[in-house]
């Protein structure tokens, strides 16, 4: 019997070494959200000085509690989908034959996947709260709680992604066709609630908007739902995508 | 003895190509079990269904007395494999590589530790312990995945193609490891194609091609299916017709089979060499053949695999120069 324990602290540990070497990636994905909120973030603060759609806070405040969410997503989504290089380069066929079981690594795997998200967030919130001092630190729990969450959907559903589409030609539109509307209409850039009809739908259908919600309900109290709607629906939707995954990963084969 | 590996029947089709076609043996307690065959034979198809990685189309399978279809979990206990491909974390180095291996395969971590720098000192990769893989050369990287498969201790070793394009130095170190295995009684389905290996370290060997066992035995067994020794003969004229006159010629020449016919060249089996060259010799005189050279030695499992297949298995291996043990010059 391999103990489950083990198993998923060694997927966790190793998905945290990869995440730690890649420098390039870790450079990378923090100077991405900073080049959002200086280049994006201080124009339109400028430019829509006084506008009254951001609730009376001005652009920045507003955008920023969304660029942590955004990291974390970007961060959990891309290294779930990363599950397809483990098969592309061999490394899945050495899980898929190991006796331990399969949820208990998937679950250290995408648990691995969390921490660096996580970890992300909290450098990108550190580093908001230069640029935004007024941004309210007593909500920072929540923002956690907000970004674990996130963090577990999105890795989850890379994860699912991965094991659906083996071609890769296939997996990377899907990815693009996927993680850019996601990220567009997360609520990060503009308020979600004030969009038409269609689009509407289309962002209450985004499991991202919550998180970027939550976050921002924490750090300004501005939001456009109720704190434990927006929980609810959040929790209640990544623990959906994880168990979806587990039950993906389950049924993995090498063909 | 005790059966570790059977197969029955075991089939895998892809679409419409049968990769694995029926396909029967078994493999006993502390026996190196050989699969030889081609590329596209499918030897690494046959691994994927034995180890769990790929469900069978029809036929059967036990492991180590554990069925792959419906105890696969009981089987990867069992097992330990050494796949085709790299299959290590480049990013990762060899130490944490075999410590990822180790708790997946629920080795208790102080043993782990020790078994790591046993293993290491065993495949001579200690002094690159701290290093990613990716910097690594292609034998290092094989030799830490023997490290990998070889961790847990499996009852029965997985080798797929363990000395696939390795420099002869590599090669040699790895046929030594396996050597040592098969000492110590290891239960190991190997496959290669390359027959020296299978004559080197395998017990029993089947020949494979187009996903079906065309031939199993001893090594000895199988060269000797064909007749004592075989005879090349090289014509002075690189013509298909000269060769195929010698052949028929030879037809009725008693005591000679003809193996092979290629411009310029033929090959006959033979109870005995030193009386049928003379009588090949006469033959071409009396055709007005010139004969360049003649060699001979002893079957190699590549003559039985032309023999039965009527092809080489390597292209850009000359009629297996390297197995000659005798050989002979005539020239004219
Ligand atoms: N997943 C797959 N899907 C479709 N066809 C496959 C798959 N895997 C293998 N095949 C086909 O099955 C046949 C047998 O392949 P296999 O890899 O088992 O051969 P092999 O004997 O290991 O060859 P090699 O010496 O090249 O490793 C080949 O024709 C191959 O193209
Ligand atoms: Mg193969």
């Amino acid at each position: 019997m391999v103990s489950p324990a083990s198993a998923a602290y060694v997927m966790w540990y190793r998905q945290v070494k990869r995440f730690v070497r890649a420098r390039s990636r870790l450079v990378g994905s923090i100077f991405q959200p900073i080049f959002w909120m200086v280049f994006l973030g201080l124009g339109f603060t400028s430019a829509l000085r006084g506008a009254p759609v951001f609730g009376g806070i001005d652009y920045l405040t507003f955008f920023a509690p969304g660029v942590v969410m955004m990291a974390v997503f970007f961060t959990a989504f891309f290294s779930g989908t990363s599950i397809i290089w483990d098969r592309e380069f061999g490394f899945l066929k050495e899980i898929l034959v190991a006796p331990a079981s399969r949820t208990a690594t998937i679950l250290g795997r995408i648990l691995g996947d969390v921490t660096i998200a996580m970890l992300q967030g909290v450098i990108i919130l550190a580093l908001a709260l230069l640029m935004v001092p007024s941004l309210n630190l007593t909500g920072f729990p929540l923002v956690l709680a907000a970004a674990f969450f996130t963090a577990l959907q999105f890795a989850a559903l890379g994860t699912i992604l991965a094991s659906k589409l083996k071609s890769f030609e296939g997996f990377q539109l899907v990815n693009m066709l996927l993680a850019m509307p996601i990220f567009f209409l997360s609520g990060a850039f503009y308020p979600v609630d004030a969009l038409p009809g269609p689009a509407a739908l289309a962002a209450y259908l985004n499991p991202l908007v919550y998180g970027v919600e939550l976050s921002r309900r924490a750090l300004t109290g501005m939001g456009f739902l109720p704190l434990p709607t927006s929980l609810t629906i959040l929790t209640a939707s990544s623990i959906r995508h994880f168990l979806v995954a587990v039950w993906s990963f389950e049924k993995t084969t090498a063909e | 003895m005790e059966e570790v590996i059977v197969a029955e029947g075991l089939t895998k089709v892809f679409g419409s190509l049968k990769a694995v076609d029926e396909v029967s043996f078994t493999v006993r307690r502390g026996e190196i079990f050989g699969f030889l065959g081609p590329n596209g034979a499918g030897k690494t198809t046959t691994i994927n269904l034995l180890t769990t990685l790929m469900k069978p189309t029809s036929g059967r399978g036990l492991v180590a007395g554990y069925d792959i279809q419906r105890e696969p979990q009981k089987v990867r206990e069992k097992i330990g494999v050494l796949f085709q491909d790299i299959t290590l974390d480049r990013e990762l180095t060899g130490w944490e590589n075999l410590w990822v291996h180790g708790l997946i395969h629920g080795i208790p971590r102080r043993l782990l530790r020790e078994r790591i720098r046993e293993l290491l000192a065993f495949v001579e990769l200690e002094e690159w312990a701290s290093h990613q893989v990716k910097r690594f050369s292609g034998g290092m990287q094989r030799r830490l995945q023997i490290a990998a498969a070889l961790l847990h201790r499996p009852e029965v070793l997985f080798l797929d193609e363990p000395t696939l394009g390795l420099d002869p130095q590599s090669r040699n170190r790895i046929w030594d490891y396996i050597l040592e295995l098969r000492r110590e009684g290891v239960t190991i389905f190997l496959t290669t194609h390359y027959m020296d290996e299978a004559e080197r370290l395998c017990h029993r060997t089947a020949i494979i091609d187009h996903g079906r066992i065309i031939a199993l035995g001893t090594p000895e067994e199988l060269e000797k299916s064909l007749g004592s020794e075989m005879v090349y003969v090289k014509l002075a004229s690189n013509s298909l017709q000269d060769a195929a006159r010698m052949a028929e010629g030879l037809k009725n020449v008693e005591g000679c089979r003809v193996q092979m016919v290629k411009p310029g060249e033929i090959s006959v089996s033979t109870i005995k060499a030193s009386e049928a060259i003379p009588r090949i010799f006469e033959k071409a005189e009396g055709l007005a053949v010139k004969i360049r050279e003649v060699t001979y030695h002893k079957p190699t499992l590549e003559d039985v695999f032309l023999h039965l297949t009527g092809r080489k298995l390597r292209d850009e291996e000359v009629s297996g120069m390297e197995a000659i043990r005798i050989r002979h010059r005539w020239w004219r």
